[in-house]
Parts: C-alpha cells; structure tokens; sequence
C-alpha cells in the first residue's frame, strides 16, 4: 500500500490523469460523431447495444495505444532519473515495487475506464434511447474493458521495465491498436490468440448480420474468453516480474 | 552543418530504431492484404483498391504516431544524463541542432515510406493486378514524406520541451483526431496531420489539382518553418531542464 501510494506521489505533477481525459475525449468526441450519423441514418440505431459496441470497437485502437502511454510514463521515470539502484537499497522489494506500478497504471486506467461508461450514460440519455438505461450492459461493458486492459498493461509493463528504450514499448501499443481494430478481419482461432481483439471479443454488445440487414444485439460476456483473459494477464505478469526481478540494475 | 548530421546519425546508429520504423508498416500491409484478398469481388479498383486496404491505417493513424516516436527518439539521449547541458554548451548553433535533428526523422521517415511503397507495390505484384504499378503511388508516398516534415518539425519541438518519451506521442495522437476532423470539416490544409491525410491520398484517391498541389506544399513549407522558428526560439531564450 505504501508503495502504491509513493506511485502516486510520484506521478503527482505529470499530468497522466489531464491526458487520459484528454485522449479519451478525443476518443468520445469521435464516437458521438459516429454514432450521431448512424442515428441520423436509421432509428433502429438509437440503442444502448449500438452505443456500447461502437464504443467497445474504438476502444480495441485507442485503450492498447493509451495503455502503452500511461505505463511507459511510470516506468520510464525510473530509468530516466536512474532511481533503480536508489530503490533497490530501500525496504521494499522489486516485486513490491513491481506490484505498485501495475496497480498504479491500472488504477489510472480504470479511471478512464469509468470516464467512458459515464459517456455512455450521458449520451443515451441525451439521445434518448429506445430502451431505459441498462446498467448490467453497462457493469458488463466495464468489466470486459477492464479485464483486456489488466492484460495489456501487464504486458507494456514488463516491455517498459525490462527494454530502457521506451520506443519499443510504444511500438508495441501501437501494434496493440492496429490488431485491436483490424481484429474483426481474423478468424476466431487467431483471434483468441491476440489479446488486444479482446476488447471488442469481451464487449456485451455484438453486430449479428442478418441477410439483408444487420442488427445490435447484447448477451452476457463469454466465460471462456474472461478464463482466457485473466491467464494471459496472469501470465504476463507473472513472467515480466520474473524477467524485471532478476534483471542486473 | 553536415557535422550536426553526423554526429546525430552517430547517436542513432546502434540504437536498434530499424525494427520500429519496420514493423508498423509491415503489419499495416499485412492486414491490408489479407483485407483485400478477401474481399476482391468488392475491391474492383485493382492497384487503387489495394492503396485503399494498405494505406488507410497506416497513412492516417500509424504514420504520424511513427513520426512522433521518430522525434522523441532522436531527443531521448539529450534527455538523459544531463546532456542538454553538454550539447548547448558545445560549439554548435541550435538551428543547425534542430535542422539535423529533423534531417535525421525526415531520412528515417523516407525509408519507412520506401520501404512500405516497394511492399505495396510487391503484394499487388503477388496478386497479378492488372495493369503496371502507378506511378501517382510514388508521388502521393512523396507528398506523404513532405507532410511528414511538418508534423516531425511540431513533434520535435514538444519533444525537446517535454522530458517525458510517451507524452509528445500521446498529443501527436490526440493531433492525429484533430486533423482528421479538419479534414473531414474541408480546413484540413490548415493543420499538418490532415495534409498529410491530403498528400498521401488515404480518404480520397481523386488527386489533387496544380492549385491545390502549390497551396499542399506552400503550407508544408510553411508549418515547417513556423514550427522550427518556435522551437529554436525557445531554446535559445529559455533555459534547458535537465536532471
């Protein structure tokens, strides 16, 4: 607990919290337009499932992207002001310190997180959709984000910390973005494999095609890929605190 | 000045940045492809369809965020160490610091541009697509590469003011939806991120008229410079941090 609150401290005047905001406007200001026009197009469209998966498919571009961001900028100010060794003489361990940055960056993604649902909220009930406020599609939504986003950060985590060169890392969340909205072109077998397809695998809200037209449609979210998620963000951080834990500072 | 480009040629020589400037195009051409392949009965354009698979997320989203990672990457060694101090206390103008810094990105970005193009024009080999490779392709890549230059010279300047490696390329993000949003508001040749939506022909594969091409480069030219009259003020009026 002390750790993670010193990773607050320590981020305290670099404005992480102002440019998520920031990000995740740009990202919502997007998906007003977006989902304006497709209202303006068809009324069928005014749905909460509509709102929730147009959402969700810009999430798999912009969350891996932002992720990256965020964690690179807590990991990075250890090996810009060189502060390894000064950490490593103090109580707490490398893993502790390990832990703190993770919670850290999730804690901070978990905001936006929070940010987005909140969007949500507010633009349906402006738009006054067809249906009344759904709040188990919505704790659904937040849940499945938030499970993809635990596996990504893991992942950036350990690039972050075990690569000096934060180039690469962000190579990675660009990647990341890339897969996450191109994940709709791979068959499920690859896409499984890919964690950031798993943004819009995890979505309550789907698009089925019918034989003429399309339609919104929501369901619970699938309990294999939630198994599938938290193995892999298990996984990454598990095997980035080893790799981190051992590496020569 | 030759010596400016050398010596930051030297900083960047082992620094393993290749991999980086290669993976985002080949994924974006990978995808691409595989999206063309399989919707050819639709894709009836030939080399123009394929452009329009291959171009859309590189050109609009991923070249400029790779521009960002080039600049901030060229200013990463500065950052560390303190040798802000030693480099602006060395016998050297800041103006020929910031024109190698950017000579530097622009050559890195020309590579990837080549590199992505001589990939594209491979794949449509692949697929037989009739016709000869076009040769609007090289110049929209061309005028792709200008834009690039103006939005290097604004990613520069906030990568030599803000310490943080991640924080330039989340505004050069951020920028990125700005400009698309000029463009689609038809002021995209007021901002550099839509000109380079405009040069590289990513939304619209029209072309641009003679008219349109002077004002393309005239305002190229001129965020260029604005954006390098800003940094290489500030660098000479205000002091450096450095830790």
């Amino acid at each position: 607990m002390k750790a993670l609150s010193l990773e607050f401290f320590k981020i305290r005047r670099k404005k992480i919290r102002v440019m998520l905001l920031l990000f995740l406007a740009a990202e919502m200001i997007w998906a007003s337009v977006s989902i304006g026009i497709s209202i303006s197009r068809s009324a069928a469209n005014a749905s909460w499932e509509a709102l929730v998966f147009t959402i969700a498919s810009m999430n798999g571009l912009f969350l891996p992207i932002l992720s990256a961001i965020v964690v690179s900028r807590i990991c990075d100010m250890e090996h810009k002001g060189s502060t390894w060794k000064m950490l490593m003489t103090t109580p707490i361990g490398r893993r502790q310190v390990y832990a703190a940055k993770y919670a850290c960056a999730n804690a901070l993604i978990v905001y936006g997180i929070l940010a987005q649902t909140l969007f949500i909220v507010v633009f349906g009930l402006l738009k006054q959709m067809s249906a009344p406020l759904p709040p188990a599609l919505l704790a659904r939504f937040a849940i499945g984000t938030l499970l993809a986003t635990f596996a990504v950060t893991a992942l950036q985590q350990w690039l972050s910390l075990a690569v000096r060169n934060q180039a690469f890392a962000l190579c990675l969340g660009m990647v990341g973005g890339f897969v996450g909205t191109t994940s709709g072109l791979f068959p499920s077998a690859v896409r499984h494999l890919l964690i950031w397809s798993y943004y819009l695998d995890l979505s309550p809200a789907a698009y089925k095609y019918g034989d003429s037209s399309g339609s919104y449609v929501s369901g619970s979210l699938p309990a294999g890929l939630i198994v599938a998620a938290l193995l892999m963000a298990v996984a990454f951080y598990v095997a980035g605190n080893i790799h981190v834990s051992r590496q020569e500072v | 000045m030759i010596r400016s480009i050398r010596a930051e040629w030297l900083k960047i020589r082992r620094s393993r940045i290749v991999p980086v400037l290669a993976v985002l195009p080949v994924v974006s051409l990978l995808v691409g492809c595989i999206n063309f392949y399989f919707n050819r009965t639709v894709l009836q354009n030939g080399w123009y369809s394929l452009w329009t698979q291959v171009s859309l997320f590189y050109g609009e989203f991923f070249l400029p965020v790779l521009i960002a990672i080039c600049c901030a990457f060229v200013c990463r060694l500065e950052h560390n160490n303190r040798n802000w101090n030693m480099v602006l206390t060395s016998p050297l103008s800041v103006t020929s610091l910031f024109a190698a810094k950017l000579f530097i990105v622009g050559a890195l970005i020309l590579a990837a541009q080549t590199f992505f193009v001589l990939m594209y024009g491979a794949s449509g080999r692949l697929f037989a697509l009739p016709g000869g490779f076009p040769m609007e392709i090289v110049a929209w890549s061309l005028r792709g590469w200008f834009a690039s230059l103006s939005i290097a010279s604004l990613q520069l300047g906030l990568s030599i003011r803000i310490r943080s490696f991640a924080a330039p390329i989340g505004i050069g993000l951020c920028a990125v939806f700005l400009g698309l949003g000029m463009y689609v508001l038809k002021i995209g040749m007021l901002f550099p991120h839509s000109l380079l939506t405009i040069g590289m022909g990513v939304l619209s594969q029209k072309g641009l008229t003679p008219a349109e091409n002077g004002a393309f480069l005239f305002m190229n030219g001129l965020f260029v410079l604005l954006f390098a009259v800003w940094s290489i003020r500030r660098m000479k009026n205000e002091d450096v941090v450095s830790s």
